[in-house]
């Protein structure tokens, strides 16, 4: 009789200690994984902190070293990249603001009307296309294009292009979550006398607002970052942006590590900020079926 | 009415790529002599026969498909661990997504550092754990800068696929999944027949994205190696950048450059193709 | 509503931004400099002038890497953007040959001077002639580098050692203190000598010198490119046997982490630019103060010859202000500014500056600066270096880090700089 409490009681015990290591397991493996991620940026921070003589010191030195503000001050205060920082804002906001007006304003017509000539997959497509050609390429002709407007070495001419590199992601995220709403409630507006402009403003965007805010996330990074054309298409400080400010610490003899990440640290904060007060909707808004395509 | 809602977005994407476009054209099908200007396809013959160029294009689909596979397979792993209700879920997706949010010139950088033979992070705390770091030279070796690079690839954009497949997992409703239950599949054959299948688009998207992303890398390979050691980490978009800005033979860039477009056309029309399958389902 | 606003919000910011810039009032000049302490002295005296002439000058740095690829990209497209732009001297046949730079001659003959002041190093000022030493004038010289061969005295007193004067006295020095320093500071090993083989500008610099002291030439009588002659290998085949004692990596280390190595003292032995000798004084930055020393190259077959690296500053020819931009380089040429320059790290270009009391006071290794530079050979003038430093720094990268042999890298180097060459007929 005893021998098959035992056997129960074996049993149950096997059991717990499985649901205990499994639901550890998840951390046993989530936290290294959170390590890695964050250890260059702390790495970076650090480097920002450090005087010139424990950057190269090894054993390298994670956590005992007197920090100093040289370098942040360096930085802004004796070089531009005050200036820098502000030249990305504008240029992000700017050109993020225009993406999404102008891409959701297309994807609309896209997910909504029926298009001839099986336009609406034609134009998704290639509007998708132009995403796959190699920057660099046109580089030169769009600096020779910005040339002949008077636009070079202007914060103009960075958000016309990098609109351009938003909108196929815009076009193609929105049209998705587009689709996906079901199309009574615009109806019961037209119905009630209001224009499709209006329908598309008051009735729609409301309930897509979290796939905006996803896509706008998306489309801040790409522009906040971006390096290539920032470098060709400005000349000097006025136009320059933050990427192409740190690439600058990059010196024939010595890299300038603690300017540079002492710029990068700060590049980075208020994104990350706006990412991740925005993350909840990141992850919904995507799963409003953009997804689909 | 629908062109006046699409006629914005079609104005700008036309006017900034038609202009490029027909410049690119002209200018691969163009040769600069003394004489003058000559036309031919002679800037595409050269390709045939330029070491450079097929090395460039080996490294570049090796760069690929080494970081779209564990791209994937970690993204898929990571999205799957935080799919459930644990506790700091909040905290681990927050910090998993900061590598994607910095600027490439910035990931590259800090890299480099770390990966620094002598002074860096990296072999600092192996030498302190006790193994030899003789031999890892990472970005000097020719045969761990592949590696090296891949690796930062990796860190820099999994925290993407990881959060578009996350996105993905949350959107499948509970039904399918309460009916398997009822029907007594395992954990893993759950996964394969009602998790994956129901995944499967935004897998393709996720795969898409990148692949584009991919054959075109440059920004960070640049500022880690430049291409190097010798040669062993450059692909198609440096050896593109360098023939057109320190060469300026915009002729030969922008020929490589059709041809990569080509083979990225080629590649995503199957990747569609799947795609489009699904939805006739 | 939320629209209306939203959208006059983005207009708002969108016209913000397209304002033209205003009109100046005052004159301005606008300079494409590198980042580092070349470009920074040229900053400061920028300051300066503007603090005494009330011009506005504009200041845009770029990296190295990429300030050559935007002064060709605005020069060729003829943008106007910049009036006064610094040249790596390997640069200028490049920007001469294609006419993009204004003749200075006319303009300092305006100005009552025939010519640059005989107080210039005259290696110096032929590098801003074209064709080279002979031809009209294009730029005038700012920062005098050449290399100069650092070693760590207190090593080489600790090992009876006599300073290098051969190459073979470097390999056999390196040798020794490789073998006997392997615990140094932090446990860490002395490395007999670093060098800088990273694809590219690093590795030809590096290399150039031990090529022409092995006897090397790049072109042939007949102008046919030789690097593949048996001095030429020899040279690459002593360049890998140093470096072995070199410390691993080396094949793609830049100028920055040889600097490191040296400075924190895990390296005793290397080729140099006098710019990083102030660095090792400073407590900031250096562990080894007080104990490296610095001389000419080491010679072997022939005698050593340094190769010369300045800086020059020219004017693009569609500058509009090129009567203001003369006026600024004279100004920042002139011995007194140069002086400043030079206090701030920079070797000059003049001589009467090298032998200056208080910049020998504050600069010893002066004198063997000046024979360096007096002595010094430049790089191939010929337009294409760009293409064929390239090509010939991956070889000499690939050899080194053991992929092909050094025959076998030469020949192949050969043949791409034939190619290269025969592409530009």
């Amino acid at each position: 009789m005893n021998h098959k409490g035992t056997k129960k009681t074996k049993r149950d015990f096997l059991s717990v200690l499985r649901v205990f290591v499994v639901k550890n397991l998840r951390y046993a493996l989530l936290l290294p994984a959170l390590l890695f991620a964050l250890a260059p940026v702390y790495w970076m921070l650090t480097i920002s902190l450090k005087t010139e003589v424990d950057q190269f010191a090894t054993p390298p030195p994670w956590f005992g070293f007197t920090p100093t503000l040289a370098h942040y001050y360096d930085a802004f205060v004796t070089r531009s990249f005050g200036e820098y920082l502000l030249n990305s804002a504008i240029v992000a906001v700017a050109s993020t603001a225009c993406a999404l007006v102008i891409g959701t304003l297309a994807a609309y017509a896209l997910a909504r009307f029926q298009l001839p000539w099986s336009l609406n997959r034609r134009l998704s497509l290639w509007i998708l296309s132009t995403r796959m050609f190699p920057a660099i390429v046109t580089a030169v002709p769009l600096f020779l294009m910005m040339r002949d407007f008077r636009l070079l070495n202007t914060r103009a001419s960075l958000i016309i292009v990098y609109t351009a590199f938003n909108l196929p992601f815009v076009v193609w995220m929105m049209r998705g979550f587009l689709a996906e709403l079901p199309r009574d409630l615009e109806e019961a507006a037209l119905v009630d006398g209001d224009s499709r402009l209006g329908a598309l403003v008051r009735v729609v965007l409301p309930l897509v607002a979290p796939g905006l805010a996803a896509t706008a996330v998306f489309c801040l990074i790409v522009s906040w970052n971006e390096f290539l054309f920032a470098l060709v298409l400005t000349q000097t400080d006025a136009a320059m942006t933050l990427p192409v400010g740190i690439a600058g610490r990059v010196t024939q003899f010595e890299i300038k590590w603690g300017v540079m990440s002492a710029a990068a640290t700060v590049a980075i904060v208020p994104i990350l900020v706006f990412a991740l007060a925005l993350q909840k909707y990141l992850v919904r808004g995507l799963s409003m079926g953009a997804v689909k395509g | 009415m629908p062109a006046l809602f699409i006629a914005p977005a079609l104005a700008v994407l036309l006017s900034l790529s038609i202009y490029p476009l027909i410049y690119s054209v002209t200018i691969s099908l163009q040769k600069e002599t003394p004489g003058g200007v000559v036309w031919g396809i002679g800037n595409f013959a050269r390709l045939v026969s330029d070491s450079f160029f097929l090395t460039a294009m080996a490294h570049t689909f090796v760069y690929a498909v080494a970081a779209l596979t564990c791209e994937f397979l970690l993204g898929l792993g990571l999205a799957l661990l935080l799919n459930s209700q644990i506790r700091g879920r909040g905290i681990f997706r927050a910090s998993l997504l900061v590598p994607m949010m910095l600027p490439a010139v910035v990931v590259g950088v800090v890299w480099r550092l770390m990966l620094n033979p002598n002074f860096g992070a990296i072999n600092g705390t192996l030498k302190q754990l006790g193994i030899n770091t003789e031999s890892l030279t990472w970005t000097a070796s020719p045969k761990l800068a592949m590696v090296s690079v891949i690796a930062v690839d990796v860190w820099q954009w999994t925290p993407f696929v990881f959060l578009v497949l996350l996105a993905g997992l949350q959107a499948i409703p509970q039904e399918p999944y309460e009916a398997a239950l009822i029907d007594g599949s395992s954990r893993w054959q759950t996964f394969r027949h009602v998790t994956l299948p129901l995944l499967k688009p935004s897998i393709l998207i996720v795969l898409l994205l990148r692949t584009m992303d991919l054959l075109r890398v440059f920004d960070q390979i640049f500022i880690l190696t430049e291409g190097g050691p010798g040669f062993a980490t450059e692909t198609i978009s440096l050896y593109i950048y360098r023939t057109a800005f320190r060469f300026f033979d915009f002729g030969y860039a922008a020929a490589m450059s059709f041809v990569l477009l080509a083979l990225t056309n080629v590649i995503s029309a199957i990747y569609i193709k799947f795609l489009q399958a699904k939805e006739e389902i | 509503m939320r629209l209306t606003i939203s959208l006059a919000l983005v207009l708002l910011v969108g016209l913000s931004s397209c304002a033209p810039n205003p009109q100046p009032l005052k004159k301005q000049l606008t300079l494409a400099v590198v980042s580092g302490v070349e470009g920074d002295a040229l900053q400061q005296a920028a300051r300066d002038y503007e603090a005494q002439k009330g011009v506005h000058i504009e200041i845009a740095t770029f990296p190295y890497t990429n300030l050559f690829e935007k002064e060709l990209i605005d020069l060729k497209a003829r943008t106007g953007a910049y009036d006064l732009i610094m040249l790596d001297d390997p640069w200028f046949p490049r920007f001469a040959n294609e006419q993009l730079l204004t003749e200075l001659t006319p303009l300092l003959e305006k100005r009552g001077q025939s010519g640059p002041d005989s107080d210039f190093v005259d290696t110096s000022v032929a590098l801003c002639r074209h064709p080279y030493q002979s031809g009209p004038l294009y730029a005038l010289p700012y920062v005098g580098n050449s290399q100069l061969f650092f070693y760590r005295k207190d090593l080489f007193e600790k090992y009876s050692l006599k300073a290098p004067e051969t190459w073979n006295d470097v390999l056999a020095a390196a040798k020794t203190i490789h073998e006997k320093e392997t615990t140094g500071a932090n446990g860490n090993r002395i490395h007999g000598y670093v060098m800088r083989a990273a694809q590219g500008n690093a590795a030809v610099a590096d290399f150039m010198p031990i090529f022409w002291a092995f006897g090397g030439e790049m072109f042939g009588p007949d102008g046919k490119p030789a690097v593949n002659s048996p001095e030429g290998i020899a040279a690459l085949e002593f360049m890998i046997e140093l470096g072995k004692y070199s410390p691993a990596g080396y094949a793609s280390f830049n100028a920055d982490e040889v600097g490191a190595h040296l400075l924190q003292g895990t390296a005793a032995m290397s080729i140099n630019w006098p710019a990083w000798i102030s660095s090792f004084s400073d407590p900031a930055k250096s562990k080894v103060i007080g104990k490296m020393e610095f001389t000419t190259l080491p010679g072997a077959q022939k005698p050593g010859q340094a190769e010369i690296g300045n800086w020059l500053i020219a004017i693009p020819r569609d500058s509009s202000n090129a009567e203001d931009a003369i006026d600024f380089l004279l100004w920042a040429t002139s011995a007194e500014q140069m002086k400043r320059s030079a206090q701030r790290g920079n070797p000059p270009t003049r001589k009467s500056l090298f032998r200056d009391a208080e910049l020998v006071a504050k600069n010893p290794a002066y004198p063997a600066q000046l024979r360096s530079l007096e002595s010094s050979r430049p790089r191939p003038r010929t337009p294409y270096w760009t293409e064929i430093e390239n090509a010939f720094g991956i070889f000499l990268s690939k050899a080194n880090s053991g992929t092909l042999s050094p025959a076998e890298a030469m020949n192949q180097a050969n043949a791409e700089i034939e190619k290269i060459l025969q592409r530009a007929k």
